[in-house]
């Protein structure tokens, strides 16, 4: 089999893409280009991009601050400024603009508009509309779902719910949800919100 | 001289020598560009950004390490943009660096310090980061501590470029670290511990093994001085607390190729506090050595040799300094003997050290004649480095050697045999290809066929515009017949002074060393550490060294002289350059300067003779004959084994010191 041709930037930009939230893109993007074409010889990138992905990565915590967004923005000037190659200016470009709109804000506050990046979101299951029919039991491959099934000839049952700890919120039981009582829920304020 | 160049630098109007970068010409204005990776000398990488400037007129910053200068170009270092820059990288590097400058060994003189100083930065802004390398200290020499590293690589390069080529990067961006081969401890590579990687480290990953709480560079007492322990004579500098010497690191020029000095040189310093070391005068009384007064030894000492009068010898290293000579020739001829010969006499004769001084730095070619520079055995290991500098900067190296070398894998074209045959031939072909070389030489080659070679050799030689030749004494003349066409030629002896001692006219007139030492005088002088552990057949054996040798053991008197950095002089190094040496420290105990006990010795036997003066000095070196044609042949019964031999004078240095910890730690790899 032939090597693997190192990706282009911009061929890892596309990738990212894929992506809706913006941090997310970034974070992708970072982590695809510091195992890629990252080549660390100039201090501005090989560093600046480390700690990029250290700040992005506690925005999509949800450990990100004020700070996290301005020391974003800080390495992503200064290395279009002072970058030795192209690969690094083009990558502080791209976050840039990916940082043009207000949705590294809504991060801090502890939301992604886009539901993507999982530590901001829950899973929970509405009591009301579920029909205990067990099918996001059978689908999850977690084993985060807890409850037990109607059977005709019991009277009681349990209601099923989603175990946190459990849970890698990787979508498969909203999926197989025949009455859509699977909703998306920010960790932080606790609400309710649609998918 | 290079043309100069006219242009602005923060609105100071400078000149600079044509093909100079920003950061060295800014440099002579007295303006400092900031810069981590850049080193003097070398081919700016840009790495660090730090040097970035604004040209006016250029569309976006530029880094100054590797930018030349042009006419009339307007430079700001110093805009608003720039410095953010540079406090973004400053801030960046401290948040992988431990911060602990007020315990660190390198405060005060740390690049990363002073530009955090510069910036106003207490401490990054960025987040913390921590990568628990391993310290590697196995050795008594050099330690390596990754988690002070900001790869910058100037270790890496200086270590390439001198063409030792241990240290290499693993890894890429941070969490990189530099490493040996299979990152084993230095002592497991192909090390040299010659320490360039120590001088060129801007922060405390590389730094001295045994620095740790002995005070940091403010409290240094500095001093430039030469080291004597072979024949390449580096510049030193000399750091010294509380009179005792805490380190040394190359005195070379920065960005000269001679920025170098090996293990001995920079780690064999220890030897001065040595157990061996002789701190009184002492005498043999029945069979064994008894310490005793100076009056005492030195009246012995000259009543002796009184009395031998023309039937008494001296024989000295050539390590002594160039004042130490001239009074130890006024010595002898006071008590009118004639037999005074240095050690030099073992490897060269006296008219081929008395070559005029050259500059490697200029040089584009380079031949190798009869020599075997090698940093791996220390034979002259700052030529070797100096060599391969100038070949990795575009130099062309020729290897004439009828032996196998070390050096020749980076030469142009090494050619195995017969050496000065193959000179000869190289000159025939030089001939050959119509160059115009004076008329007696084309006589004295008529008959000579060049080989292949030869021809390569020769046209290497006349697409040079500054040829120079470093030939083994013995094929002096025969090298500098060549440089009757072109260029210049250099004796390089085995010993430091070897050209001092024989410009000061200590030149072998009377008996030989090796006729002295072989068939026996009545009394035998020797000064310094000679290549010799059994006494000669003497009836008296006056040592005087710094240090009891396996031969001073056997003395009759032993005489204590000031080490080599005890003492004030001057030397003459291997490229014919007169050099300074400095007192760093006062000698221990009684111990004084060779030529402070020889003229005491002087004064017993009824002669004062005074302090050679620095116009005497100048006065002996105007004896350097013209370069006139000689035969092309090899000198006879001059063949010494060259790493023996140094290995030998310096047998006190090796053993006195953690020298000897390399020494058998070599060999226990060799076995």
């Amino acid at each position: 089999m032939a090597e693997q041709k190192e990706k282009k930037v911009e061929d890892i930009k596309k990738e990212a893409e894929a992506k809706k939230c913006p941090v997310s893109k970034s974070l992708y993007y970072i982590e695809a280009f510091l195992a890629g074409p990252m080549c660390g010889k100039c201090f501005p990138c090989e560093m600046g991009v480390y700690e990029a992905k250290i700040r992005l990565k506690n925005l999509t915590d949800g450990k990100g601050s004020e700070a996290d967004i301005f020391a974003i923005k800080r390495i992503a000037s200064d290395m279009l400024e002072s970058s030795r190659c192209k690969r690094g200016k083009d990558t502080a470009a791209f976050i840039l603009e990916w940082m043009g709109t207000d949705v590294f804000k809504e991060h801090v506050e502890g939301r992604c508009p886009d539901r993507e990046c999982i530590s901001l979101i829950e899973y929970r299951i509405i009591p009301e509309k579920c029909i205990i029919c067990g099918d996001c039991q059978d689908a999850c491959k977690y084993d985060a779902i807890t409850g037990e099934k109607k059977k005709g000839y019991k009277s009681g049952y349990l209601p099923f719910e989603i175990r946190q700890k459990r849970c890698v919120k990787c979508g498969d039981c909203i999926k197989v949800c025949p009455t859509n009582a699977i909703i998306l829920v920010d960790v932080k304020s606790k609400e309710p919100v649609g998918v | 001289m290079a043309n100069m160049i006219k242009l602005t630098i923060d609105s100071k109007e400078i000149q600079a020598p044509e093909g100079s970068n920003l950061i060295d010409a800014a440099e002579t204005a007295g303006i400092h560009i900031p810069n981590l990776c850049y080193l003097k000398g070398m081919p700016g990488i840009g790495a660090c950004r730090l040097c970035l400037v604004e040209i006016e007129g250029a569309k976006a910053p530029v880094i100054a390490c590797n930018t030349k200068v042009k006419e009339g170009i307007v430079v700001n270092t110093k805009t608003d943009k720039i410095t953010e820059t540079r406090k973004f990288v400053i801030d960046l590097i401290l948040s992988m660096h431990p911060l602990d400058c007020m315990t660190c060994t390198k405060a005060g003189v740390c690049n990363l310090q002073q530009y955090a100083y510069d910036f106003g930065l207490k401490e990054s802004t960025f987040t913390r980061k921590k990568f628990g390398f391993s310290i590697d200290e196995g050795n008594p020499f050099i330690k390596r501590d990754p988690d002070y590293c900001i790869l910058c690589g100037r270790c890496v390069r200086v270590c390439r470029h001198q063409g030792t080529n241990v240290l290499d990067f693993m890894g890429r961006g941070v969490g990189a670290k530099v490493i040996t081969a299979n990152d084993k401890p230095l002592q497991e590579s192909s090390c040299t511990f010659c320490g360039s990687c120590v001088d060129a480290c801007p922060v405390n990953a590389l730094l001295e093994a045994d620095r740790w709480r002995k005070g940091r560079e403010w409290e240094y007492e500095k001093t430039k001085s030469v080291c004597l322990l072979c024949g390449n004579g580096c510049d030193i500098s000399v750091s010294t607390k509380e009179g005792r010497v805490a380190k040394i690191n190359s005195g070379g020029a920065d960005g000269s190729v001679e920025k170098y000095i090996c293990a001995y040189g920079r780690f064999g310093f220890d030897c001065i506090e040595a157990e061996t070391r002789v701190t009184s005068p002492m005498k043999k009384v029945g069979n064994e050595l008894k310490e005793t007064t100076w009056e005492d030894a030195i009246n012995i000492v000259a009543g002796k040799l009184k009395k031998a009068g023309a039937s008494a010898g001296f024989v000295s290293t050539a390590g002594i300094m160039n004042e130490d000579a001239l009074v130890l020739k006024q010595l002898a001829s006071t008590i009118k003997s004639k037999n005074l010969d240095t050690t030099a006499s073992l490897y060269s004769d006296a008219d081929s050290l008395k070559n005029e001084s050259v500059d490697i730095d200029s040089a584009d070619l380079i031949i190798l004649a009869g020599l075997n520079p090698s940093q791996w055995t220390r034979v002259l290991p700052a030529l070797d480095a100096a060599v391969r500098r100038r070949v990795n900067s575009g130099a062309k190296l020729i290897v004439v050697n009828s032996g196998d070398t070390n050096i020749s894998a980076v030469a142009a074209l090494s050619i195995k045999g017969d050496e000065a045959k193959i000179l000869s031939e190289i000159a025939q072909g030089v001939i050959s290809k119509g160059a115009k070389v004076p008329k007696e030489l084309v006589h004295a080659l008529a008959s000579v066929d060049p080989s292949d070679d030869a021809i390569k050799g020769a046209e290497l030689f006349m697409a040079a515009n500054n040829p120079l030749i470093f030939a083994s004494p013995s094929l002096y003349d025969a090298s500098a017949n060549l440089s009757l066409i072109k260029g210049a030629a250099v004796a390089v002896p085995i010993e430091s002074n070897a050209k001092g001692v024989v410009l000061m006219g200590i030149d072998g007139k009377g008996k030989s060393y090796k006729e002295m030492v072989n068939e026996g005088m009545s009394v035998l002088y020797v000064i310094g550490e000679l290549p010799l552990n059994k006494r000669p057949k003497t009836d008296f054996l006056v040592v005087q060294n710094s240090h009891l040798t396996e031969l001073a053991k056997q003395a009759d008197v032993v005489l204590p002289s000031a080490a080599f950095l005890e003492a004030s002089g001057t030397m003459v190094d291997y490229m014919g350059r007169l050099k300074c040496l400095c007192k760093a420290i006062e000698p221990a105990g009684q111990a004084m300067s060779h030529r402070e006990i020889l003229m005491a010795v002087a004064k017993a036997a009824g002669m004062d003779i005074k302090e050679p003066k620095d116009a005497d000095i100048k006065k002996a070196l105007k004896a350097k004959p013209k370069v006139s044609l000689k035969p092309f042949k090899k000198k006879e019964g001059l063949d010494v084994n060259p790493q023996e031999m140094i290995e030998s004078i310096n047998a006190s240095v090796i053993n006195g010191s953690r020298l000897l910890w390399l020494k058998e730690s070599e060999k226990a790899v060799a076995v």
